[in-house]
């Protein structure tokens, strides 16, 4: 009895164990497929007449004489809505001034929804802002603002809380001149919008048009990558001079002792700690710039990954057999001969492992940025410009995207878009570095 | 050697020039720390002057832009140790248990094949963490409310359980890979022995092999400590940012405001009038983390020294 109870025991051990460890793949998974799926829909997706107007306008890209084909054929199912618009319009200067007053705003609703979904009226003023220049560009946005057009939202109250209402406009304007406008948004919709599979590759490169609402992610992740190289430059050869320090010429004492547990509290200190450090230090006491900017960005992502470099490079060194030391000591060459030209040739590969770990944390970093180079809204830096000039970032845009800008909901494909070229970026990094790690074990086993 | 004695010392003085290099550029790059000290305290220090340590610790009224200002931080202490607490007490049972799984339990095939889902886990920038926890989690936390039962009521999806739950999953992989080290430098002979005693796995592993590397273990728990404590996107998307210690203290589903996602929100409005008290303030926020994080790297290099010592004497 006593042995089956401590067999149990055994055995649920092992149970918790496996669930733990499944718990963690399945986290993993619940974060990964839902970025990279939806991120997808950036790059691939159903875009409508819109979106190729937007591209050739915009962009310059696509063939003008076939888009005026299809505006014409386009037009054919658009049409009859901006014919009812007039009719309507003459219709309700006839009625009863009470029928009018009712009818008018939710005209000018209509018209305006209209407007959003299909873009602005023949003729009409162009709207100031390019988001108002076109209509839907994306399919399945287009289905939503339609449903905008039909239905109209209004909230119910009573004492258990709100409840939303579809009240469709097609029952408010029936009998009227404006009634064929629902009929034939519900029925032609397909051919109004012209959803077509598009593949855009260039949202990568591409600048953004209006705040993120057409074009691609381009400046971003040039910033990003400003950042994280520039972070590198400076972090690897003071990480790499002080790996070899402590690892070949420094004698343990309580100088090494310190500078080493220095080391250890760089490590420990909060991201946003470092955000502070560059904002009073590089930016208000040694001024590298005027203001926000990408090299004073770089400097603090330097400072946080320099840690991770250092303890890489002196694993990487320490992992150098000792005969190859020896045999080049032997041979007479001294001790900064010995480093330079067998210990370091030796521990690259693992120096390197360190190092694109490293870049795929300072590249994914937001908190030190946020006070010392990223902006939300910017243009493309040119190298000429990164000592002076902030940035923007894929991590502080993607942040930036999903609060504190006015669209949060209708941008969620730009979002996702822009979190899965982040993890992508981060993560190619990564598996580089495991093919390395990799290579560098089966030349060590000879 | 047959080195003319001239040469002999110009090689003697190069070799000491090139180590007096080395040193400078390895002091440079380890005392960094201690510039950060420095300056983080400089720039809190006016705060501390002006309004003095009392509100600043013990008031709860948070109005930094208010005529005249309040500066009390103490219910955004307190949303920071629950966010932390919580965060680590779902992450401690599982990275535990999935340590103890890869070190003792898997075969090797899956346990590498483990190690880059870890990897994985630890490279994701938090600010998709952030994101996710935004539009993945929070919705369900929010509708959560509706099909539990009892009389729950979730006003917000982002409040602090949410942000607990990714802050857990952030700092999984620093529990799991230090605390596998550690117990796998437990050694062999040691779970040999045990087992030769008629132990089973489950014995070894809690009678013997659990406390000869406690000291890992719990250098682990602290560094994931420090990793949640520090970590600003998650909590500043994901926690609701309310200056408010709920009611009661332990209800995690209310929204809560952490150190680091106030030092990210309001540096914002407050570094255009750079010396003003609000950033001063932050700055002594940012004291205040950094202080913490000594604190426990401190407590953490302490209990493996002792632990070493032990060893050592016993």
């Amino acid at each position: 009895m006593r042995l089956k109870l401590r067999k149990l025991m055994d055995r649920a051990l092992t149970a918790c164990g496996y669930l733990a460890v499944g718990v963690m793949a399945l986290f993993l998974l619940w974060v990964l497929v839902p970025v990279f799926t939806k991120g997808v829909g950036a790059y691939v997706f159903r875009g409508t007449m819109e979106h190729r107007r937007m591209m050739l306008g915009e962009f310059g890209r696509g063939d003008p004489d076939r888009l005026r084909a299809e505006a014409a054929d386009v037009w054919r199912a658009r049409e009859p809505i901006y014919k009812a618009f007039a009719a309507f319009e003459q219709e309700l200067d006839a009625m009863p001034a009470s029928r009018r007053r009712e009818l008018r705003p939710a005209f000018r609703d209509v018209r305006e929804d209209v407007a959003v979904l299909l873009g602005p009226e023949p003729g009409a003023q162009l709207p100031a802002l390019t988001r108002r220049m076109y209509g839907q560009t994306r399919w399945q946005e287009a289905r939503k603002k339609a449903n905008a057009v039909l239905f109209e939202e209004t909230w119910e109250y009573n004492d258990a809380g709100s409840r939303r209402v579809l009240v469709p406009r097609a029952t408010q304007f029936e009998g009227t001149a404006l009634a064929p406008v629902f009929t034939s948004i519900e029925r032609d919709l397909e051919a109004m919008m012209r959803p077509r599979l598009t593949v855009y590759p260039r949202f990568l490169t591409d600048h953004s048009i209006d705040a993120h609402f057409f074009g691609g992610i381009g400046p971003e992740v040039v910033g990003t990558l400003y950042l994280s190289l520039g972070a590198m430059l400076v972090a690897v050869p003071l990480g790499i001079v002080a790996a070899i320090y402590f690892q070949e010429y420094a004698k343990e004492g309580p100088v090494i002792a310190f500078l080493r547990s220095c080391v250890n509290t760089l490590a420990g200190v909060p991201s946003v700690v470092f955000g502070l450090f560059g904002l009073a230090f590089f930016i208000n006491t040694l001024r590298v710039s005027p203001g926000k900017s990408v090299l004073a960005g770089a400097l603090t992502l330097a400072l946080l990954v320099l840690p991770t470099v250092i303890r890489a490079s002196e694993e990487a060194i320490a992992a150098v057999p000792r005969a190859y030391k020896e045999g080049a000591m032997a041979l007479g060459a001294g001790r900064f001969r010995t480093v330079a030209t067998v210990i370091l040739p030796a521990a690259l590969p693992g120096i390197l492992t360190g190092i694109v770990i490293s870049m795929g944390r300072a590249a994914g970093e937001t908190a030190p940025i946020i006070f010392t180079a990223a902006v939300s809204v910017g243009q493309l830096v040119k190298p000429s410009e990164v000592l002076t000039q902030p940035t923007p970032a894929l991590s502080w845009n993607l942040y930036n995207l999903c609060t504190e800008h006015e669209a949060v909901e209708e941008l969620r494909h730009v979002q996702f878009g822009m979190a899965a070229t982040l993890v992508l970026i981060v993560l190619a990094l990564n598996l580089a570095a495991i093919l390395l790690r990799a290579r560098v074990a089966r030349q060590l086993k000879g | 050697m047959l080195l003319s004695p001239a040469a002999r010392a110009r090689r003697r003085l190069a070799e000491m020039a090139g180590r007096g290099v080395l040193f400078a550029v390895t002091s440079v790059a380890a005392l960094s720390v201690l510039a950060i000290i420095f300056f983080i305290a400089r720039d809190a220090l006016p705060f501390f002057m002006q309004v003095g340590v009392r509100e600043f610790f013990l008031s709860t009224e948070w109005y930094p832009s208010h005529q005249p200002p309040q500066f009390g931080a103490a219910a955004i202490f307190v949303g920071t140790f629950l966010v932390t607490a919580a965060a680590v007490v779902l992450a401690v049972p599982i990275g535990l248990f999935a340590a103890l799984c890869m070190s003792d339990i898997l075969p090797f095939g899956l346990r590498q094949l483990l190690k880059p889902v870890i990897e994985m886990l630890a490279a994701i920038p938090s600010v998709v963490y952030g994101f996710f926890a935004l539009t993945v989690v929070a919705p369900l936390v929010q509708d959560a409310g509706r099909w539990l039962p009892g009389d729950i009521q979730i006003d917000s999806g982002v409040n602090a359980l949410t942000a607990s739950i990714i802050l857990g999953v952030m700092a999984l992989p620093t529990i799991v890979s230090v605390s596998e080290d550690a117990l796998q430098a437990a050694g062999r002979e040691l779970r040999e022995g045990s087992y030769a005693l008629g132990a089973t796995r489950a014995e070894t592993l809690f009678k013997v092999v659990i406390p000869a590397s406690i000291s890992g273990l719990f250098s682990a728990v602290l560094l994931g400590i420090m990793r949640v404590m520090g970590e600003t996107m998650v909590v500043w998307m994901a926690s609701g940012n309310a200056a408010q210690i709920p009611k009661p203290w332990y209800n995690l589903l209310l929204p809560v405001r952490t150190l680091t996602a106030t030092i990210a929100g309001d540096m914002g409005e407050a570094d255009q009038m750079t010396g003003s008290t609000h950033y001063h303030v932050l700055f002594a926020m940012g004291l205040c983390l950094l202080l913490m994080s000594f604190a426990c790297n401190l407590a953490g290099e302490w209990v493996v020294a002792r632990q070493r010592k032990k060893l050592r004497g016993g």
